[in-house]
């Protein structure tokens, strides 16, 4: 804009009338529009989310006192829960990670879960993989979560909780 | 200098806008990029603090039929803007499900299953116990579809 003002200074000389566009109103109105963005401008949340269904049939419901199962015919997903990879977290007094196991396997930290899993996904080539998770009442939700959710990333088809005093049937790690 | 010279030869002063109003059209710009509207997860408070877990989900699109609870280092139901202590906490749990069913129920649909996605944000202090037991009694009223929110953190 200054270098297009002085040429054509330049060529209708200084005593030309200069030209002038209004520059005031619109700063004006950028302002407005400025201070509306920075007033609503939310900054990108970190928060993410971990989906988990938890079926409500009898034999899913954690803790149900014997004898008030109904008497349903078993559906295949009642039976499919039965083939469910465990996974079992014990915590020590502190609520901290003792001890990890997937399957009867023992792991040696919280990251080779992730590992493991991934190598039983390969195994099963497709299939849905199905997890069971058994960690004790005192494990810090913090640990829990960090199971549950390297489940989510490794693409495990459900998770599924289960009573820590759950013993139910397990498989072996590979 | 010469521009200063000029102004005063003119008498006039002159402020160069232009270079600002550029500047502030950048703004504008950058804020219009980043603007999104209505994405933040409800029930957020303060004293949460959240977990840091992998997921791969975003936080967004919830669905419409929610209902969020919020879980505090003390393992107490907070929801609605009330604390529920144990007891309280699963009659809140039944009143919200017979309210659904009714809900359903005049539209024509007696499924067991309430459709509702139970949203829940628990300290990460918590143990994970009272995290299970309030899924459990919400579980045990019919609500059957969970998340859990979480902060996202590095990929295993």
């Amino acid at each position: 804009m200054t270098t297009r003002e002085g040429r054509l200074r330049s060529k209708q000389g200084e005593s030309a009338e200069e030209i002038q566009f209004p520059v005031t109103p619109m700063l004006d109105m950028a302002f407005q529009l400025l201070a509306f963005f920075i007033l609503t401008f939310q900054s990108p949340t970190a928060e993410s989310r971990l989906d988990l269904y938890l079926p409500t049939i009898p034999i899913a419901l954690p803790g149900s006192p014997a004898g008030q199962a109904r008497t349903t015919p078993p559906r295949r997903s009642e039976l499919d829960l039965e083939n469910d990879l465990k996974i079992r977290a014990e915590a020590d007094d502190l609520g901290d990670l003792k001890s990890l196991k997937l399957g009867d396997s023992l792991l040696p930290d919280i990251d080779a879960l992730g590992d493991r899993l991934r190598r039983y996904a390969a195994i099963l080539d497709g299939k849905p993989l199905r997890v069971r998770i058994s960690a004790d009442d005192r494990l810090r939700y913090e640990v829990a979560a960090r199971i549950m959710g390297i489940c989510n990333v490794v693409g495990v088809a459900s998770i599924r909780l289960a009573d820590p005093g759950d013993a139910g049937s397990s498989r072996t790690g590979p | 200098m010469a521009y200063r010279n000029r102004s005063r030869a003119e008498g006039s002063f002159q402020l160069n806008l232009t270079p600002l109003l550029d500047v502030v059209l950048q703004l504008i710009t950058f804020f219009m990029m980043l603007i999104h509207f209505g994405t933040k997860i409800e029930g957020a408070a303060a004293e949460v603090k959240l977990p840091t877990a992998p997921s791969a989900l975003p936080g967004g699109d919830l669905g419409l039929d929610r209902l969020v609870v919020t879980l505090d280092a003390k393992g107490r139901l907070i929801a609605e803007g009330r604390r529920f202590e144990d007891s309280s906490a699963t009659t809140w749990w039944a009143d919200q499900a017979r309210k659904r069913r009714v809900g359903l129920g005049s539209i024509g649909r007696k499924d067991e299953e309430l459709p509702t996605l139970v949203v829940v944000r628990a300290d990460k202090a918590v143990a994970f116990g009272a995290v299970r037991g309030l899924m459990a009694t919400a579980q045990q009223q019919g609500f059957a579809r969970f998340t859990l929110i979480v902060l996202r953190g590095p990929q295993p």
